[in-house]
C-alpha cells in the first residue's frame, strides 16, 4: 500500500495564504486507509485552516470532497462541476493522484496535503514499514525475499559494506543491516551458495518515468490526449 | 427482578428442611421509607447533627439521617437514632413525604427452600494489643488507610496523616496483626489477602504522594499467591521501589514531639533494628466477629475453633446443615475472586436442589405491541424533572420547561417533583397516548439511574424504547453550578436543546430475539470439568463433556491425599461413578475438539473420537473450560540425572507405597519452575504440597529429619496451622534469596546440599537420602484448542478471565466461562467451588429460553468499505473479520459488544453503530452551536 503523512501545518497554510476559496480533496483508498488523506483528515486539516486563518483576520471558504480514488479519471470526474468555484486545491492523495488531479485541472493551482513516503506493509494500525522502492528490476529471487534496495542504507546488490555491526546498520541500532538478514535467511533455506552469484549493478542512470502496461492489455489512445 | 432485598435485618431462625425452610427475621426500622425516598440527600444537608462515620472508619463525621456511601443499594436514606435529637427538620425537608419517625422493629418470616449464609469478617481489631502503638494517631489500620487514599473517603483521596494533616515522607507497613499469630491474639491462620493489599495501599500512596514517599512491609512472608499477584509484588519491589523488610516487629514507639513512629524489630538474623516514619499502618486480618458466630449458632451450623465454617474438602460450600450453603470469608479467609467464585457456587448448589421449582416465583411481564412510528413527523415529550429541591432549588425549572415548548417537534411539555416516580410514569404513559408522543426526552439525572425504567414505560406505551433521550441537568448540572442558578438555567436549556435534537434523530431498534440451545459443553474432565458437569447436570441441563485422555480424572489420577488427610483417589472414584451415571451427562473420552462455531446460546463445536476416528458435531447453548495443569518438569538440581531427586508428587507417590522406612534425611527445594525468570508467577499450591509430605514423612518415620529451603511460605488461609504443625514436629525451614538458590550435588554417601543460613549468615551443607523440588504448576498445552475456538490466554498459558476480581469465572465472550486450574494454579478444594461456580453462571444463561441481542451494534456498509482491517485489528472483542467467501467485512451483531471502537478508527467511516450514529451525535452538537451568540 502506498502510505503517505500529513503535510506539517504551517507549511499548508503558507502554501495557500493568497487564497480566498480552497477545495480540500481527499482520497479514499490508499492514504484514507494509512489515516493521512482520507475524509477524516480533510474534515481535520479544514477545521485547521478555519480557525487559523479567522485568527490571522484572513478568512478563507473551504469545501471538502472525498473521492473514491484521485488516481482514476472516472472518480475525478465527480470533481469538474465543483471545483470551477474555487481559486485553488489542495490534494491530499498520493504524489500520484496530486499529479492526475493537477492535469485534469491545469487551469487551477493544485497544492499537496500529505507527503507520500513509500510503498509499506501495515504492521499494526498506523505504523507502516517500507519494504520496496519500486526499483523496477527485482532481485528478491536472489536475496531470500529481502529488498536491499530498501532495507540497505546504500542499496548495496552484492553483500554488506564494513558499517555491518552485530546484525544492525551502522546508521542506527534499530535497523537491521539488510545483507546480515540475507544470509540469515538464506542460511536457514539451506540456500547460502546463491550468495556468492554477482548482481551487477541497477542502471539508475536509465531511470525515466515509468509507464506499465499488463499482458493483454494496450494504452488507450484517449488517455493519453488529455 | 427475582431478587428481593430485605435489609435492616437479622435472622432469627431458620426451620424446617431443605426445599421447605421457614425464616424468620426482625426487621430493624430505618425511620424512612426505602420506597418513597428518592435519595435525594435533602435531609441529610437539613440535619444539624453531628456522628461518627463509621464508613470512614470514624476519622470524620455525618450526618444522623444519612447514607452510609454513595454506591449503597437500596439508594434510601436512615436515621440514627442513636444520635438522632428528634429536631424533626429532615420531615419539614423532605419532599417525598419519606420520613417516618414511628417506625418500629417488626417480625416478618419467609418461605425458602435453600439458604447461603455469607455472613462475612471484619478487620482485626488491634486496640488490644498495646505494642502496636494503635493509640498514636499516626498509627492506622489498613482498613482506614484504605479510606485515607479513597476519592470518597474523609481527605478526598488525598495522602494525609490524621494528626497534623500533613502529607507522609515516608510509611510503613506491619504485616499479619491480628493472623499468623497464636501467641498474643489466638488466631493461627493467614488472612491471605492482607499481603496484596499492603503492596496495593503501597502503590497507591506512592501515586497520591506529590513527592518521594518511602514506602516500607514489614513481613514475615510476602504471600503473594494468587492468579498475577506476584508480577504486581515485583512491579512494587523492582520498579516502584517498595521495600519489602524481613521482619518481627517489638513495638512501635511515638516520638511526641513530631508525631513520628519509631518502629523496633528483630531482622532476619535476629539482630534488633529501628527505624523512624511518618506514618504506619497495621496490616490488620480478617476476623469472623461474634455476633456471626451467634448466628451460625442460632442456624446450627459447625463452625471451626477460629468460627470459620467447618466444611468439607470435597464440598467446600456446604455447611454442617443440609440445604444451608456457605460462601465468603465466613467460609475461611480469601480474597475477593475467591469470595465472588463461591457465592456462585453456593447459588449453584442451593439451586440445584431447587431446580424444579425454577422460574415459578418470577412475576410475568406483560408485552404492549409496538407501535410502527416510521415515516410518522416526530412528536416529542419533553418531561422536566425537579428531583425534589435538588435541580428545581437551582435551575428554573418552569423556565426550561416553557423553552423546551418552542423546540422544533416538541409537542408537549410538563415538569414533574419526581420524575422517576411511580406516579410520574402513569402520567407520562398517559400523554404518551393523549397526545401521540412518539418520541420522549427526560430533563433529569444521568441515564446511569433512570434510563432503562424510562425506557420500560416508552414499552409499556407501545413506543420502541430506544425512541427515548435523556437530559442530564442535575449530576452535570444543578450539583456543579449550585452557586450560579442563571447559568445553570441556561445550560439546561442548552441541554434540552441538544437532547431535543438527538430525540429527533432517533431511529427505531430492534432486539434480535435468539434462542438458547439448552445443552452446555464441559471442556476437560479432570476434577474441575466433572464437578462442573455435575452441577449441570443436577441442575436439570444436559451436558456433554469432552475428556482427551481415555480416562477421567486429570491430574489428580496422580494425587493421593489432601493435606487434610482426605483421600483424594476415593473421592476421585465417586466423582467419576456419579457423573459416568448421571443421566443428563454425556462422556466422550479420548476427545479432540476440531471445530467450532457459534456464538452464546449457539454453539456448534467438532470433536473428533480418537479410538474410533469419527467426528461428532454438539450444539450447545454454553460452554466451560477447564482443561487443567500439570506439574513442571524440572531441568534443575540434577532431576532426571539422580534418582535420588525426584518431584513432590513422585515423592507422594514413595510414601504411598513405600512409606518412610529407612528414610534419614530428606531436603525440600521450594519454587522449582516458580517464581524464576522463566516463570515469574508463584504456583500457589507448592508450599503446601511440601508441608503436606514433610508432616507425612514425620508420620510415617518421627526420627527422619525435613528440612524445607524456601522463599516465602506461602501457607495461605487455614493452611498456616500444617505449617506451625510442621515446625512444631521439628520440620526445619530454611530462607533462601532468588539470588543465592542452593546447590546440590551427587555424592556415594546421599546428596550434599549446599545452602545459605538466614539466621547464621554461613553456607550449610546438609546430607540428604532424597531431594524433593517442589515444581511448580504448568498449564495444559491448549495452543491449539485455544485458537480453534478463539480464546484468550495469558503468557503463562491460563485462560484469561472477563474480570480478575469481579467476573472470576466468565470469559470475556458471552456463554464461555472457565474453571479449575484451566485458569491458574490452585487446591482440590478451590477447584471444585471454581467448577460449581461456572456451572452455576452457565446456568444462568441457560435457564432462559432466549436471549435479547443488544440492538446496539455496529454495522457496516460494505458498499463504501474498502477492507483495510482497521476495525479487525482494533475491536477489543476481535468481532469484525473478514469473510474469505463473501470477501467482505463482517461484524456479527451478535457477538458485538457495541463498543463503538469500530465506528471511531474506520478511516472511511464506513460503519455507524446504531443509537449513536453520526448524524445522532452531530445533531446535539450542532443544536449546542446554535446558541445565543455562536
Amino acid at each position: 500500500m502506498i502510505v503517505a503523512k500529513r503535510k506539517p501545518f504551517e507549511e499548508i497554510k503558507e502554501m495557500i495564504k493568497d487564497y480566498k476559496k480552497v477545495l480540500n480533496v481527499g482520497c479514499g483508498t490508499c492514504v484514507a486507509v494509512c489515516l493521512a488523506g482520507g475524509e477524516k483528515e480533510v474534515a481535520v486539516l479544514n477545521a485547521e485552516i478555519d480557525m487559523a486563518r479567522k485568527l490571522d483576520n484572513n478568512p478563507v471558504e473551504l469545501g471538502a470532497q472525498t473521492v473514491e480514488r484521485q488516481c482514476d479519471h472516472e472518480y475525478l470526474e465527480e470533481l469538474d462541476d465543483i471545483v470551477g468555484d474555487y481559486d485553488a486545491i489542495i490534494s491530499m492523495a498520493c504524489g500520484v493522484g496530486i499529479q492526475f488531479l493537477a492535469e485534469r485541472f491545469p487551469d487551477i493551482p493544485v497544492y499537496p496535503g500529505v507527503d507520500t513516503t513509500g510503498m509499506s506493509a501495515n504492521q499494526a494500525v498506523g505504523w507502516y514499514e517500507e519494504r520496496c522502492r519500486s526499483c523496477g528490476q527485482c532481485v528478491l529471487g536472489m536475496t531470500a525475499a529481502i529488498c536491499p534496495v530498501t532495507m540497505c542504507a546504500k542499496g548495496l546488490y552484492n553483500g554488506p559494506c564494513g558499517g555491518t555491526n552485530q546484525g544492525s546498520c551502522e546508521i542506527a541500532m534499530d535497523q537491521d543491516c539488510a545483507w546480515f538478514r540475507i544470509y540469515e535467511r538464506l542460511e536457514r533455506q539451506g540456500r547460502l551458495k546463491e550468495i556468492i552469484e554477482y548482481t551487477p549493478p541497477v542502471e539508475w542512470n536509465d531511470q525515466v518515468p515509468r509507464t506499465l502496461i499488463q499482458p493483454g492489455y494496450k494504452k488507450p489512445e484517449k488517455a493519453k490526449e488529455s | 427482578m427475582n431478587i428481593d432485598l430485605i435489609t435492616c435485618s437479622e435472622v432469627k431462625s431458620v426451620e424446617g428442611k431443605p426445599g421447605n425452610f421457614e425464616v424468620s427475621l426482625v426487621n430493624q426500622p430505618r425511620y424512612i421509607d426505602q420506597v418513597k425516598c428518592t435519595g435525594c440527600g435533602e435531609c441529610a444537608r437539613h440535619c444539624p447533627v453531628t456522628a461518627v462515620n463509621q464508613y470512614n472508619m470514624k476519622l470524620d463525621d455525618r450526618r444522623a439521617t444519612y447514607i452510609e456511601y454513595a454506591q449503597a443499594v437500596p439508594l434510601a436514606f436512615a436515621i440514627d437514632t442513636d444520635s438522632c435529637i428528634g429536631c424533626g427538620l429532615c420531615e419539614n425537608m423532605c419532599v417525598a413525604k419519606a420520613i417516618e419517625y414511628d417506625d418500629k422493629e417488626r417480625e416478618t418470616s419467609i418461605k425458602v427452600g435453600s439458604v447461603i449464609l455469607s455472613a462475612g469478617s471484619k478487620g482485626y481489631d488491634p486496640s488490644g494489643l498495646d505494642f502496636l502503638g494503635y493509640e498514636y494517631p499516626n498509627v492506622v489500620t489498613s482498613e482506614e488507610f484504605e479510606r485515607i487514599l479513597s476519592a470518597s473517603g474523609p481527605y478526598f483521596g488525598h495522602l494525609m496523616r490524621p494528626l497534623d494533616r500533613e502529607e507522609p515522607k515516608s510509611i510503613a507497613w506491619l504485616q499479619c496483626v491480628g493472623s499468623r499469630d497464636t501467641n498474643r491474639c489466638g488466631n493461627g491462620y493467614c488472612s491471605s489477602v492482607c499481603c496484596m493489599y499492603a503492596v496495593k495501599e503501597a502503590m497507591i500512596a506512592k501515586e497520591h504522594a506529590h513527592g518521594e514517599l518511602d514506602c516500607a512491609v514489614f513481613n514475615m512472608d510476602m504471600r503473594t499467591f494468587g492468579k498475577d499477584y506476584e508480577k504486581y509484588y515485583l512491579r512494587a519491589k523492582d520498579k516502584d521501589g517498595v521495600r519489602f523488610v524481613k521482619a518481627r516487629l517489638h513495638t512501635i514507639t511515638e516520638v511526641p514531639e513530631t508525631g513520628d513512629l519509631v518502629i523496633q524489630y528483630a531482622d532476619e538474623t535476629g539482630m534488633m533494628k529501628q527505624e523512624t516514619f511518618n506514618m504506619a499502618v497495621l496490616s490488620v486480618g480478617l476476623q469472623i466477629q461474634p455476633d456471626t458466630a451467634q448466628l451460625a449458632e442460632r442456624l446450627g451450623i459447625e463452625l471451626d475453633k477460629y468460627n470459620f465454617a467447618d466444611t468439607d474438602t470435597f464440598a467446600p460450600v456446604a455447611t454442617s446443615r443440609p440445604g444451608v450453603y456457605i460462601c465468603g470469608v465466613l467460609q475461611g479467609p480469601k480474597d475477593i475472586p475467591g469470595s465472588i467464585t463461591e457465592a456462585s457456587a453456593a447459588a449453584c448448589l442451593a439451586g440445584a436442589e431447587l431446580a424444579e421449582a425454577r422460574g415459578t416465583d418470577i412475576p410475568k411481564v406483560e408485552v404492549t405491541e409496538e407501535i410502527d412510528v416510521t415515516g410518522q413527523d416526530p412528536r416529542i415529550g419533553v418531561f422536566v424533572c425537579n428531583c425534589g429541591i435538588n435541580i428545581g432549588g437551582v435551575v428554573d425549572v418552569p423556565a426550561v420547561r416553557e423553552y423546551a415548548g418552542t423546540l422544533p417537534n416538541v409537542v408537549y411539555t410538563d415538569e414533574n417533583l419526581f420524575t422517576c416516580s411511580q406516579d410520574t410514569q402513569d402520567l407520562i404513559k398517559e400523554k404518551i397516548v393523549e397526545h401521540k408522543l412518539n418520541r420522549v426526552v427526560v430533563a433529569s439525572c444521568s441515564p446511569k439511574t433512570h434510563e432503562a425504567m424510562f425506557m420500560e414505560t416508552l414499552e409499556a406505551c407501545g413506543i420502541n424504547k430506544y425512541l427515548f433521550e435523556m437530559a442530564n441537568i442535575r449530576n452535570q448540572d444543578s450539583w456543579i453550578h449550585s452557586k450560579q442558578p442563571e447559568i445553570a438555567t441556561k445550560k439546561a436549556k442548552d441541554l434540552v436543546r441538544m437532547s431535543v435534537a438527538r430525540a429527533a434523530a432517533l431511529r427505531t431498534l430492534h432486539e434480535k430475539v435468539v434462542p438458547i440451545n439448552k445443552q452446555a459443553l464441559v471442556i476437560g474432565g479432570g476434577v474441575a470439568g466433572m464437578n462442573a458437569a455435575l452441577s449441570l447436570g443436577n441442575q436439570g441441563f444436559n451436558t456433554v463433556l469432552v475428556e482427551k485422555e481415555a480416562e477421567l480424572g486429570g491430574f489428580s489420577r496422580k494425587l493421593h491425599h489432601t493435606i487434610e488427610g482426605d483421600d483424594i483417589q476415593a473421592y476421585l472414584k465417586t466423582l467419576t461413578d456419579e457423573v459416568t451415571g448421571h443421566d443428563k451427562i454425556d462422556v466422550l473420552t479420548e476427545a479432540k475438539i476440531t471445530g467450532f462455531e457459534g456464538f452464546k446460546g449457539n454453539f456448534a463445536t467438532e470433536v473428533m473420537l480418537g479410538s474410533k476416528a469419527e467426528k461428532r458435531r454438539i450444539e450447545h447453548g454454553v460452554f466451560i473450560v477447564a482443561t487443567g495443569a500439570g506439574e513442571y518438569q524440572p531441568k534443575e538440581y540434577l532431576y532426571g540425572e539422580d534418582g535420588r531427586v525426584m518431584t513432590q508428587i513422585e515423592l507422594s507417590d514413595i510414601l504411598e507405597k513405600k512409606g518412610a522406612d529407612g528414610l534419614d534425611s530428606v531436603v525440600m527445594i521450594q519454587c522449582v519452575g516458580s517464581r524464576n525468570d522463566e516463570n515469574v508467577e508463584c504456583s500457589r499450591i507448592c508450599c503446601q504440597n511440601a508441608v503436606k509430605n514433610a508432616l507425612d514423612i514425620k508420620k510415617r518415620n518421627p526420627d527422619a529429619q525435613v528440612y524445607v529451603l524456601y522463599r516465602d511460605i506461602r501457607t495461605y488461609g487455614l493452611l498456616e496451622d500444617y505449617y506451625t504443625e510442621a515446625r512444631k514436629q521439628g520440620v526445619i525451614f530454611i530462607r533462601f534469596d532468588k539470588d543465592a538458590a542452593p546447590d546440590v550435588k551427587s555424592s556415594s554417601e546421599g546428596m550434599l546440599v549446599t545452602v545459605k543460613d538466614h539466621i547464621l549468615q554461613q553456607n550449610l551443607e546438609i546430607r540428604a537420602d532424597l531431594v524433593t523440588l517442589s515444581a511448580g504448576v504448568v498449564a495444559e498445552d491448549t495452543e491449539e484448542l485455544s485458537g480453534v475456538m478463539k480464546l484468550n490466554r495469558n503468557p503463562e498459558g491460563y485462560f484469561i478471565e472477563a474480570h480478575v476480581k469481579l467476573r472470576p469465572v466468565d470469559m470475556p465472550s458471552d456463554g464461555v466461562f472457565l474453571c479449575g486450574t484451566a485458569h491458574g494454579p490452585k487446591l482440590v478444594t478451590e477447584a471444585i467451588s471454581q467448577a460449581q461456580a461456572a456451572a452455576s453462571r452457565a446456568v444462568t444463561f441457560l435457564a432462559k429460553d432466549a436471549i435479547k441481542l443488544s440492538a446496539i451494534t455496529a454495522k457496516v456498509d460494505t458498499d463504501h468499505c474498502v477492507k483495510c482491517l482497521t476495525c479487525v485489528r482494533e475491536c477489543p472483542f476481535g468481532v469484525p473479520v473478514f469473510n474469505t467467501n463473501e470477501k467482505l467485512i463482517e461484524i456479527n451483531e451478535a457477538i458485538c459488544h457495541g463498543c463503538g471502537v469500530c465506528t471511531s478508527v474506520c478511516p472511511r467511516q464506513t460503519i455507524q453503530l446504531s443509537f449513536y450514529e453520526d448524524d445522532q451525535i452531530i445533531s446535539k452538537i450542532d443544536a449546542l452551536l446554535e446558541a445565543e451568540g455562536m
